[in-house]
């Protein structure tokens, strides 16, 4: 399945300032897994040292929290758009 | 009771159904707080006072800069180097003389945070700072009060509602500060900031007025790169340390 992961402002400078990143996977963490290895910056970002989501990323797949889902296990569907969402606190 | 003075300079804004006299009467009734008051929170303290909110407190600590100046829009351009709270205080009451400020040249911290939140209604979360959000947020959900949290990173802006006792709270999606966040670490055009200010001060009038939806248990995204907006559904974390 082809996904679309949407980048947030943090995490696109370990990617050539990329907004969106298009990868093959069945699911949402396999296609998480696939972006950090095509971008091994992103790792401590995203992931903890147990290789688990870190808590504060928010990962959407369309408009719903995949914890919200079966986790990191939420199957994708082709098309669909995986959007990362750390948060931000500037003002 | 809005007097013949209130009733024709609201009158616009009276006119939205739904609104009316009725939610005018609650603007003028109602205390907000706002902290910081930079370039989100400016704009959010500005937009209250126009729309009749009759008490705002505002919180923000420190002198001017000069790279204040492309955002700060309550502060001076010749006011560098003096406190920013009495100037902010000034530019609220030059525009509407009715509204009752108060300034606190201060930020929120653990021995003034109650003290804050419990002379108001609403609390408005604008600071750069993750510990004074997190804050804010446990004080909130200990005094059952409504907090408006919005926060922006360059051209992303986000914005949530969080209403005691039902909804997510902040630290459900925040539990400890991010280790890549610095205050000062991120990018700020004025205009992105001042967008997302008058958002969060649509979401106050909303929960003082009863009316709409806020975007309780919602998060708003947007990039203005590209002006795409997206709302995502929130959920509590469970074993949250302050709402679970």
């Amino acid at each position: 399945m082809s996904v679309t992961i949407k980048l947030p402002t943090p995490l696109r400078r370990h990617a050539g300032q990329a907004k969106v990143l298009e990868v093959e996977a069945a699911t949402v963490g396999e296609a998480l897994g696939k972006l950090v290895e095509a971008h091994p910056a992103m790792r401590d970002s995203l992931f903890d040292s147990e290789g688990r989501v870190k808590q504060w990323v928010r990962v959407f797949l369309g408009e719903r929290d995949i914890d919200d889902q079966r986790g990191v296990e939420t199957p994708i569907a082709d098309g669909d758009v995986i959007s990362i969402i750390p948060p931000i606190a500037g003002a | 009771m809005l007097s013949e003075w209130d009733l024709e300079k609201f009158r616009r804004q009276i006119q939205i159904p739904g609104l009316g006299e009725e939610g005018q009467e609650k603007l003028k009734a109602a205390s907000v707080l706002v902290t910081r008051v930079g370039g989100l929170g400016g704009p959010t303290a500005l937009w209250l006072a126009a729309a009749g909110v009759g008490k705002i407190v505002i919180a923000h600590d420190g002198v001017v800069t000069p790279s204040n100046l492309n955002r700060m829009i309550l502060v001076r351009g010749d006011g560098v180097g003096k406190p920013r709270a009495p100037q902010m205080e000034e530019t609220l009451r030059r525009f509407n003389p009715d509204v009752k400020v108060v300034a606190v040249d201060a930020n929120a911290t653990q021995e003034n945070v109650g003290e804050l939140v419990g002379q108001v209604d609403v609390v408005c979360d604008t600071t750069p700072h993750f510990g004074e959000r997190i804050l804010l947020n446990s004080e909130c959900w200990r005094q059952g009060k409504p907090m408006v949290d919005a926060g922006m990173n360059g051209m992303e802006a986000q914005l949530t509602t969080i209403l005691p006792p039902d909804s997510p709270c902040l630290a459900c999606r925040v539990p400890e500060v991010p280790e890549w966040w610095h205050p000062l670490g991120f990018g700020v055009l004025g205009a992105v900031a001042g967008s997302l200010g008058a958002l969060a001060a649509v979401e106050v009038v909303k929960l003082i007025t009863g009316y709409g939806e806020p975007l309780v248990g919602r998060l708003l995204s947007y990039d203005a790169e590209d002006m795409t907006f997206n709302v995502y559904g929130l959920h509590k974390r469970p074993g949250c340390e302050v709402c679970g």
